[in-house]
């Protein structure tokens, strides 16, 4: 079991009246290698639920297990090389620094954890050429089409070899074929054994590409439903082709 | 921590938005300039002072000059007004009183006169090593056909042979006694001995010197040649008839005698001298680079004849006749410069008025050290203001950044780290600011030091060469540093703000 979540309860507060729960006693188990979706309504908690996996946010109550550590009892610093070392993250928005070239961007987390430059620099190039945006290395991020930008998102998030990668609607801003292209990846690198975890409302992507398709709804987990790998395979040899044909 | 990628990052975040920085920069820039050139005249007028006058027993020597004596009596706290009344009225009576007293004092006169008798007294003074009377007198003049009343002439140290450097023409006087004078090159030129070979001309030659009319030991200026017009115009006021114009034109021309004759004149018995002097040199006006003594050419500034002491203490003893010799001004040289303080004082205690150079010295340097503290001060409020722009640029972008601070933290980075980004950010706009200042107050001194310099050769009679302003190494680093840790000060409050960033919110999708 990588992640134990038990319980989990995340209310905000907002303009100080009544808080407000995003999730309400959620519990959920996720083995390793699993590439799970959750699925469900803005509003249901899922990206609440994600966020509070990678580490980004604390739960208001209740109790979260990664590879055993318990994150709730974690400090603000703790967090921080959690999600270093063991977190990758995509969004939907992208999220790449403007100013910084590809390979640069790619290279980030690597700054933090001190590695030096000409090792960033090869490092952040094999991951380029593993999502096939070799050269681009030296492009900036509005040089870049959507699709492109969500790969070197992707490369980003898997330049420190992450146990967990995180998708929140990673596809929210593409068009089908590239989404395609980005699933593809998401799968050949659940099949190198990192865990995925990919928040999503569009039941149609769950139901091709996921092991497990988790259903939420008003902060509480649903439904919850594994799958066989076959379509997933089948997905990826499909997605990896499309890829290749673009690269 | 890699330090060398975070000021990588840094330096990223300040090359996005270079004309917002630069101006912030500039900031900096401004304070630091205005810091450093303060600072460095401050230090090279301090230099320029003690470098000209600290040489040569400057700082032994003690100006001594005729005192007002204290009147043990008069001491404010000692006058008591008696009989029966209310304090309000005693106190306002002896208000009265001490400001009578202090009226007597000054009325009193110069009731301690530099005599042969009262330096004698004061040589036995602890510390003292030697007084010296100098003698400062003014003399008629006639030399071929020109004419001047009250020439002011000196009598030189004649063993130090301090002026001889400065003889153009001619010699050195040959002995202490010799009837024999060295004449300013100004007075030649106001003469009409313009060129050097004008003036070198005079040397052999001889000129007469006597005493200014009626002057006693007081030696009063003589009254000014005026015309008629001029006298009307003086007095117009008082509407003087033509007779009585005529009166005060020929009494104007008497003055000295009269006054004499006023302050008591059976007393003080002048005897009119007459001497014939031998040009034997011609006396430049000091330069840069001259030794600069106080001796000499502190006190004779104006003179325009020089000759040994010893002739001009046997001219003055003539010319005072069976009176006391009165000197106007001795010089005190005490044994070590520590000590120059505390005789000054003893002599000021016993009524003299006394003042050393080390005193003076003392005081301008501790004036100075005010004056540059408080325009550092204002200067300082250049540097804050800079620091309120620091603070604000700093403040907008963290908030346009608020995404990429958000990212920063998604992929790993610590509070700590995003804090230093932002740090390191600003500690480079201060440190920019303050080498930019740095580098450009040191260019803004070379032609600052000509001006400065100038100024000087106006405003004073010795010129100076050195420089005025000066850049010592710590004041180098001083600015640079300065610059940095304000603008570190400055980011602190930003870089707080930056790793408080809520990385949910700030990557929210929107």
């Amino acid at each position: 079991m990588i992640v134990q979540i038990t319980d989990v309860w995340r209310q905000y507060r907002m303009g100080g009246a009544e808080p407000v729960a995003a999730l309400r006693g959620a519990t959920l188990a996720i083995e390793a290698g699993e590439f799970t979706c959750l699925l469900g309504k803005s509003g249901s908690g899922k990206s609440t639920l994600m966020n509070l996996i990678g580490g980004l946010d604390r739960p208001t109550k209740g109790s979260i297990e990664v590879d055993g550590i318990e994150l709730s009892r974690m400090s603000a610093r703790e967090l921080s090389l959690y999600r270093r070392e063991k977190i990758g993250f995509v969004f939907q928005s992208f999220n790449l620094v403007g100013s910084m070239r590809a390979w640069e961007n790619v290279s980030l987390p690597l700054v933090f954890a001190g590695v030096p430059r000409a090792e960033r620099k090869r490092r952040a190039d094999e991951m380029l050429e593993r999502v096939g945006l070799a050269r681009r290395a030296d492009h900036r991020p509005t040089q870049l089409s959507g699709g492109e930008q969500q790969r070197v998102a992707f490369a980003r998030a898997l330049i420190s070899h992450p146990r967990i990668l995180l998708g929140d609607e990673p596809t929210g801003n593409l068009d089908s074929a590239t989404s395609e292209q980005i699933m593809a990846l998401m799968v050949e690198e659940n099949r190198r054994g990192t865990t995925i975890v990919m928040v999503t409302h569009d039941p149609d992507l769950a139901e091709r590409y996921a092991s497990r398709i988790v259903r939420m709804a008003d902060g509480a987990v649903v439904g919850d439903t594994r799958r066989e790998k076959l379509f997933a395979t089948e997905a990826t040899e499909k997605g990896t082709e499309a890829a290749s044909q673009r690269g | 921590m890699s330090w060398i990628a975070m000021i990588g990052l840094a330096l990223g975040g300040l090359l996005r938005k270079k004309g917002r920085n630069t101006l912030t920069m500039l900031g900096v820039f401004i304070g630091v300039f205005a810091l450093t050139m303060i600072i460095s005249l401050g230090q090279g007028l301090m230099a320029v002072i003690t470098g000209t006058v600290s040489g040569d027993d400057n700082l032994r020597q003690i100006s001594l000059l005729p005192g007002f004596g204290i009147k043990q009596n008069d001491k404010p706290e000692e006058i008591v007004i008696e009989g029966d009344m209310s304090e309000r009225r005693r106190e306002r009576l002896r208000r009265a009183a001490i400001a009578r007293s202090q009226l007597r004092q000054t009325a009193s006169g110069q009731s301690l006169r530099l005599t042969e008798e009262s330096l004698d007294e004061l040589r036995k003074l602890e510390h003292v090593q030697s007084i010296k009377p100098l003698i400062l007198r003014r003399y008629q003049v006639d030399f071929e056909g020109h004419h001047s009343d009250g020439t002011q002439t000196f009598g030189i140290d004649y063993a130090r042979r301090h002026p001889e450097s400065r003889v153009i023409a001619g010699r050195y006087p040959s002995s202490n006694e010799a009837d024999e004078v060295l004449v300013h090159e100004y007075l030649l030129y106001t003469w009409g001995y313009v060129t050097e070979e004008q003036a070198a001309g005079v040397v052999g030659k001889t000129l007469v010197i006597s005493s200014v009319k009626g002057a006693g030991e007081d030696n009063p200026m003589p009254m000014p040649e005026m015309s008629p017009q001029d006298l009307q115009a003086l007095f117009r006021d008082l509407k003087l008839s033509e007779a009585e114009l005529a009166a005060v034109a020929t009494l104007s021309k008497r003055l000295p005698e009269i006054l004499a004759k006023l302050r008591g004149g059976e007393q003080r018995r002048g005897i009119a001298i007459r001497r014939e002097l031998k040009i034997v040199g011609v006396l430049r006006e000091p330069e840069a680079g001259d030794r600069f003594n106080l001796l000499e050419d502190g006190q004779s500034t104006q003179a325009d004849l020089f000759f040994a002491e010893g002739l001009a203490d046997r001219l003055l003893r003539e010319a005072a006749g069976s009176g006391d010799v009165v000197y106007q001004r001795a010089l005190v040289m005490v044994d070590d410069p520590s000590h120059a303080e505390a005789v000054e004082q003893k002599l000021r205690d016993k009524g003299y008025t006394a003042f050393s150079v080390a005193t003076v010295l003392k005081r301008l340097e501790s004036s100075l050290t005010v004056v540059t503290v408080i325009l550092s001060f204002l200067t300082g409020i250049a540097l804050i203001v800079a620091t309120l722009g620091i603070v604000n640029t700093m403040i907008t972008s963290v908030i346009e950044r608020t995404r990429e601070i958000g990212v920063w933290k998604a992929v790993g980075a610590t509070n700590t780290q995003v804090q230093i980004v932002f740090l390191i950010e600003s500690a480079l706009i201060g440190l920019g600011g303050g080498l930019l200042g740095l580098g450009v107050a040191a260019l803004a001194m070379l032609p600052g030091d000509i001006i400065a310099r100038n100024l000087i050769a106006q405003r004073t009679s010795f010129p100076y060469e050195g420089a005025v302003f000066i850049l010592p190494l710590w004041l180098q680093v001083t600015g640079p540093v300065l610059g940095t840790l304000v603008a570190i000060l400055a980011a602190i409050y930003p870089a707080r703000r930056a790793s408080r960033v809520d990385p949910v919110t700030a990557l929210r999708h929107d």
